[in-house]
């Protein structure tokens, strides 16, 4: 009964361990699939002139699994309500961040930008849309290099204080 | 036999000090004192046997009860002072292990003093000098 | 008997243990946190030991000065 407990304090430490290096390699990934996905908004929008309805579109089409979700809610929202575009955005970012792995800065730097999006003509919006890419740009770079300091000990670590947890309480 | 114990958590607390040696050396040093109380508390039973003997001696040659308990003080406080000197002594505070040995010797003379002037107040009556 | 002797190898195990987050946290960078595992690390096996030396004390405070 003993040895039970100690294994399930130790394994529960692991896993949540290993639950965080998971989010920290992801962080990476997804910050990358944001920035490509407003560089298509920005192409759609600049060149091909598209309304946001479509572009969104658009992107959930050419744009990976979680992100594609976002961008087809977002356009599917945008078709049939008929409310603010920028509620609409923060509503579906803060559905969208729970289950994502990125940082609340992350979220405010996308929460900022839904705010500019389709306020001004096609210069100013391109100038926000590089903005934003160019914040995006740096967290990737950031979360690249917590990801290689803490990526691979977080499990290890984990796995200490787990056995130092049970260890104490044997 | 508890002998073998002894001897084998000995060895096993070595092997343990080795292994933390480098790394923490404090929590091998614990294990070391760890170890040493344990060896103690063992002994203690043994002891406790051997005094129940002497106290027995004691009362049977009609020795009065304090000079009895006087001795088995002294030999307390021998063996306090011997642990606490030499679990300082393994941290290698030589200077402090000789403190504390010296501090229970005179604690011992203060102890012993009674029995002292007994044995001295004897002699005078046996050889009476005036 | 010795009693139980099963706490040695408990202590043994924490500091291994210890040592092995000490080493972790250093690689990270994080030093501060690392001399702070490593004490309360050592807080705690001195807990286990003081807790041992008591109980010595009071037997051979019980053997040896009974009535004092």
């Amino acid at each position: 009964m003993k040895w039970i407990g100690a294994l399930l304090v130790i394994l529960t430490c692991f896993f949540t361990g290993m639950d965080y290096s998971r989010r920290l390699a992801q962080r990476p990934k997804a910050l990358r699939l944001w920035k490509n996905a407003l560089l298509i908004l920005e192409a759609e929008m600049v060149y091909s002139h598209a309304t946001v309805q479509n572009a969104c579109e658009n992107i959930a089409k050419q744009i990976g699994d979680p992100l594609s979700g976002f961008f087809l809610s977002v356009s599917k929202r945008l078709q049939y309500e008929k409310t603010d575009l920028y509620l609409i955005w923060e509503e579906e970012v803060d559905q969208f961040w729970t289950r994502a792995a990125l940082s609340k800065e992350d979220k405010e730097i996308i929460k900022q930008f839904g705010k500019t999006l389709g306020q001004h003509d096609i210069i100013q919006q391109k100038k926000y849309i590089q903005l934003a890419i160019v914040h995006l740009e740096n967290k990737h770079k950031e979360s690249i290099e917590m990801n290689q300091r803490y990526g691979k000990v977080s499990g290890s670590l984990g796995l200490l204080s787990g056995v130092f947890i049970a260890l104490l309480l044997l | 036999m508890g002998i073998f114990e002894v001897v084998s958590i000995g060895i096993v607390s070595a092997v343990l000090v080795l292994l933390l040696k480098d790394s923490q050396p404090a929590i091998a040093y614990l294990i070391i004192v760890l170890t040493v109380l344990y060896f103690l508390i063992f002994t203690i039973h043994y002891v406790k046997e051997i005094l129940q003997l002497v106290t027995y001696l004691g009362e049977e040659a009609k020795i009065q009860s304090f000079y009895i308990k006087t001795i088995l003080q002294i030999i307390g406080i021998s063996y306090i002072a011997e642990i606490g000197s030499n679990i300082v002594k393994d941290a290698g505070l030589e200077s402090v292990a000789y403190k504390i040995e010296l501090i229970g010797k005179i604690f011992i003379l203060i102890l012993a003093i009674p029995i002292f002037q007994s044995l001295i107040e004897t002699i005078i009556h046996l050889f009476p000098i005036s | 008997m010795v009693g139980d002797t099963s706490i040695l190898f408990q202590i043994a195990g924490i500091g291994i243990v210890v040592a092995m987050i000490h080493t972790v946290l250093k690689q990270m960078g994080k030093e501060e946190f690392a001399q702070f595992v490593s004490l309360v690390g050592f807080i705690i096996v001195l807990l286990f030991v003081i807790n041992s030396i008591s109980d010595l004390f009071e037997q051979i405070r019980a053997v040896f000065f009974f009535r004092g």
